[in-house]
């Protein structure tokens, strides 16, 4: 029996076969020879998860758009099917012709968190390619990686031959194009690798040493060849209306985690909040025009029959046309039965009046996150909201006929007091009490009020990437006092386990070493490690002794400022000066405005014409 | 109107909602002016004459889309053709009017080819075809919700043959009462004194209504 047959035997079996099935709309891409470069997107996660991506949406369009290249999909499986595929010896397939990871020419990684690591190495195991770049031979497919963790690539230099660093649409092309080249001429992976490492943007780890200080600090990274650049710069799509983006995305069968047309109406975001990794690395703030997204979301709704749009950014609420946004597209939408959501909502920049209007289609839950209880809290990390805008906003809501909140904190943020978490609560019971004010004829039956906290975990080219991460005994104690004062009628207390936190701090902020420590938890057994049922802290642990490094290191260390930080070589655009001036403003508690306000020097003012709103001549 | 659609082995294991859900999406994506329900949260005026259960394929499987205006036959083919996945393209369409019976209620049987996997399983299946028919009880245990209860099969199979490794079957399939595959599958297991698992692959063929003259033909020809 061939393994595409004992695969139909393992379907029979697993639960939620419709994850490994195929045969989405959408999804019909071209025969085997009728590209010549077979690129294998592999998501790190489960279908489910991996399908609500807008990524991997974006770029499975793009590269099958390209008559010589031709994409499929891989996920990760789930464990019942993992144990049938070892036991029958079954390789990691794609979805769509069910062919193993290793016949494909590149296969790429999307890098979204920190804790999918061990299942990049899973799948590799699993699709036949040889886990570490060394033992890679000539058959063996290039193996690539991007997203918002491939800015600090360390972690993960031993296994990926290639890192994309920034925006990936222009990129993408480029580095398939090079394999594609490869491919014909006869190159050898070397030489393939090096004409890769010369493309802008493309860091390949194999061509840089690493040197480290008696106290296991990095020393330097430096190139190995001239091929190399010396520090390597990110890639910035600089307009989005100019920029690929899919008309025609797969439609799962089965309920997926965001099941509904993700309409990108922005990347990057102004606000400069300090703990936010994404509002760095995603500078600067590009707009795609009202014209752009409406013919986009005719055609998306037309391909995908989809319910719901929902509009995709950071900072939804910053966009300059927002309104007249939401009003084109309701108005559009009306007849086919769409409705629109807003899910990432900053409570400072909610028109009222857009409310009342999605108002009309649906009323859902309302999303708030004020991440910090105190003000002076609130400054520390530059999160511009004040308490009277959020109960205003929550006023509103529940005026017009909300009855349900979600608030979003962080704990364990620099320099936080136990006066800052009782502020978690304070809030929490002063938005009940704006419930209550509204009079019981005005307002919805049954109120929900959902407070999560989160733990903060320090991330690279952020202001507080010097900064430690409390250790699980503080954070510990923490959740313990805010379950006590969390204790209110109507709130609801949603915490996190601070294990996988300490884990994501180690690998955010890791160097070189730490690769191997991931390759030992993975041989132990480590996978699917964002879920709880499958998250082993202890083999995590054991991996780290048996390495003989100490996770305390890089997770609860505070670095010093003259450090060469294990990312020094990747060029986010933002400088070290900014991020610098930004660690020594919080501490003092002040704030800094929001970059529509005027330029703040973050550095890609030196970028010319990238950034809308840099004023060259700013500090 | 009235549709006949397939769906394809590759997407068996997809579940009754799911198919649903997707035959919601085709049509939207279709352009075709279909009716909407009243109400807060309008769905599409659809139903489909049976359920087809997880892991089985469908050739001929039938559902009714209340349309807004007239529409051909031609023109909703087309349209759901470009707009429906290769996995469940449709082989058939035809206008009824508001009267036309319902589908669930006049659905009476279902034929299937259960498709054994295994051979020399299936040459013992087969042949234990004619004695099992010849029993005036066929018993065999039928799961309900909360137990598992006996129950006798044989007023329930219309047709019973096979060949090579196929078992066709036609099988009572009402609102009330109904012979599952699996059913089936059970008895003659138990007639041919197999007790190891039987992997098959059910591919219901045609859904049968009854006409005046008291016989069994395709739903959709009613």
């Amino acid at each position: 029996m061939d393994y595409r047959e004992k695969f139909e035997m393992a379907l029979e079996k697993v639960q939620k076969a419709p994850r490994y099935t195929g045969g989405e709309m959408n999804t019909s891409v071209k025969e085997w020879d009728e590209a010549p470069l077979h690129f294998g997107f592999c998501f790190p996660d489960t279908y489910e998860v991996g399908m609500s991506h807008l990524g991997l949406k974006i770029l499975y369009g793009l590269i099958n758009r390209e008559s010589w290249s031709l994409c499929e999909r891989f996920f990760m499986p789930w464990t019942d099917m993992i144990a049938i595929m070892k036991e029958e010896d079954i390789p990691l397939l794609s979805i769509e012709s069910r062919r193993p990871l290793k016949d494909f020419d590149v296969i790429g990684f999307t890098l979204q968190y920190e804790m999918s690591y061990s299942n990049i190495l899973a799948m590799m195991d699993m699709g036949g390619v040889p886990l570490e770049n060394t033992e890679r031979g000539e058959k063996d497919p290039i193996v690539v990686a991007g997203g918002p963790c491939a800015f600090n690539p360390e972690p993960l230099a031993l296994f990926i031959d290639a890192f994309m660093i920034g925006d990936g649409e222009d990129v993408m092309t480029e580095l398939n194009r090079v394999i594609l080249q490869r491919k014909k001429e006869g190159w050898c992976r070397e030489k393939c690798l090096r004409e890769l490492a010369k493309l802008e943007g493309v860091y390949v780890p194999s061509l840089y040493d690493v040197t480290y200080e008696e106290d296991g600090c990095v020393q330097s990274v430096v190139p190995n060849c001239a091929e190399a650049q010396a520090t390597v710069k990110k890639r910035v799509v600089t307009d989005l209306n100019n920029t690929y983006y899919p008309e025609e995305i797969p439609v799962p069968y089965t309920e997926v985690v965001f099941d509904r047309i993700m309409l990108e109406i922005m990347r990057g975001c102004t606000r400069g909040c300090r703990f936010c990794q994404a509002g760095m690395l995603y500078r600067p703030v590009r707009e795609r025009s009202l014209e752009t997204l409406l013919h986009l979301a005719d055609r998306l709704q037309e391909a995908t029959g989809y319910e719901e749009i929902s509009l995709s950014s950071l900072s939804s609420g910053d966009y300059s046309c927002l309104p007249e946004l939401i009003r084109e597209l309701m108005k559009r939408m009306k007849d086919k039965r769409v409705s629109i959501s807003l899910p990432s909502l900053r409570i400072d920049s909610v028109l009222k009046e857009s409310l009342e209007e999605t108002q009309q289609v649906r009323k859902t839950s309302l999303t708030f996150a004020p991440e910090a209880g105190t003000q002076r809290m609130r400054d520390v990390i530059n999160k511009g909201v004040t308490e009277e805008d959020l109960l205003e906003k929550v006023r509103d809501a529940f005026r017009g006929g909300w009855n349900s909140v979600k608030l979003y904190f962080m704990d364990g943020l620099p320099t936080e007091t136990e006066e800052d978490l009782n502020g978690i609560a304070d809030l929490a019971r002063k938005v009940v009490g704006e419930y209550f004010a509204v009079p019981k004829d005005q307002r919805a039956r049954g109120l929900r009020v959902t407070v999560s906290v989160s733990i903060f975990v320090p991330k690279p080219f952020t202001p507080f990437q010097w900064e430690p991460q409390d250790t699980l005994e503080v954070i510990r104690e923490k959740t313990e006092h805010l379950k006590h004062v969390l204790n209110i009628k109507g709130v609801t207390f949603n915490w996190h386990e601070p294990y996988v936190s300490f884990m994501e701090a180690c690998f955010a902020r890791g160097d070189r070493r730490i690769g191997q420590v991931l390759r030992k938890a993975y041989e132990k057994g480590c996978i699917l490690d964002g879920w709880n049922e499958t998250f082993r802290f202890d083999l995590w642990m054991e991996a780290f002794r048996d390495c003989g490094l100490d996770p305390a290191f890089y997770a609860n260390r505070r670095r010093e400022r003259t450090e060469v930080l294990p990312w020094d070589h990747i060029d986010s655009g933002i400088s070290r000066e900014f991020l610098l001036r930004e660690y020594d403003r919080s501490l003092k508690g002040e704030t800094t405005r929001d970059c529509r306000k005027g330029c703040n020097g973050c550095g890609l003012q030196k970028w010319k014409g990238v950034c809308g709103y840099a004023n060259a001549g700013s500090v | 109107m009235l549709a006949v659609f397939e769906k394809s082995e590759r997407i068996r294991h997809i579940g009754h909602l799911d198919i649903q859900r997707s035959v919601q999406r085709g049509l939207r994506r279709s352009g075709l002016p279909v009716a909407y329900s009243q109400g807060f949260n309008p769905h599409i005026l659809i139903t489909f004459a049976s359920a087809l259960s997880t892991g089985a394929c469908g050739k001929r499987e039938i559902m009714d889309v209340t349309m807004a205006e007239d529409t051909d036959a031609e023109t909703f083919m087309q349209r759901m053709n470009r707009a429906m996945p290769p996995e469940m393209q449709l082989t058939e369409a035809r206008p009824v009017d508001d009267r036309h019976p319902s589908l669930m209620g006049s659905l009476r049987a279902a034929v299937y080819d259960l498709t054994i996997r295994e051979k020399d399983q299936a040459e013992k299946l087969i042949s234990a075809i004619p004695a099992m028919m010849e029993k005036e009880k066929i018993l065999t245990l039928r799961k309900t919700k909360t137990k598992l209860a006996e129950c006798d099969i044989k007023p329930l199979i219309y047709a019973l043959r096979g060949r090579d490794c196929h078992v066709y079957a036609t099988l009572a399939l009402t609102e009330r009462e109904s012979c599952k595959p699996q059913m089936l599958l059970e008895a003659l297991k138990a007639e041919a004194g197999i007790s190891e698992e039987v992997r098959m692959l059910v591919t219901r063929e045609a859904l049968l209504g009854e006409n005046g003259a008291g016989e069994l033909i395709p739903l959709e020809k009613l």
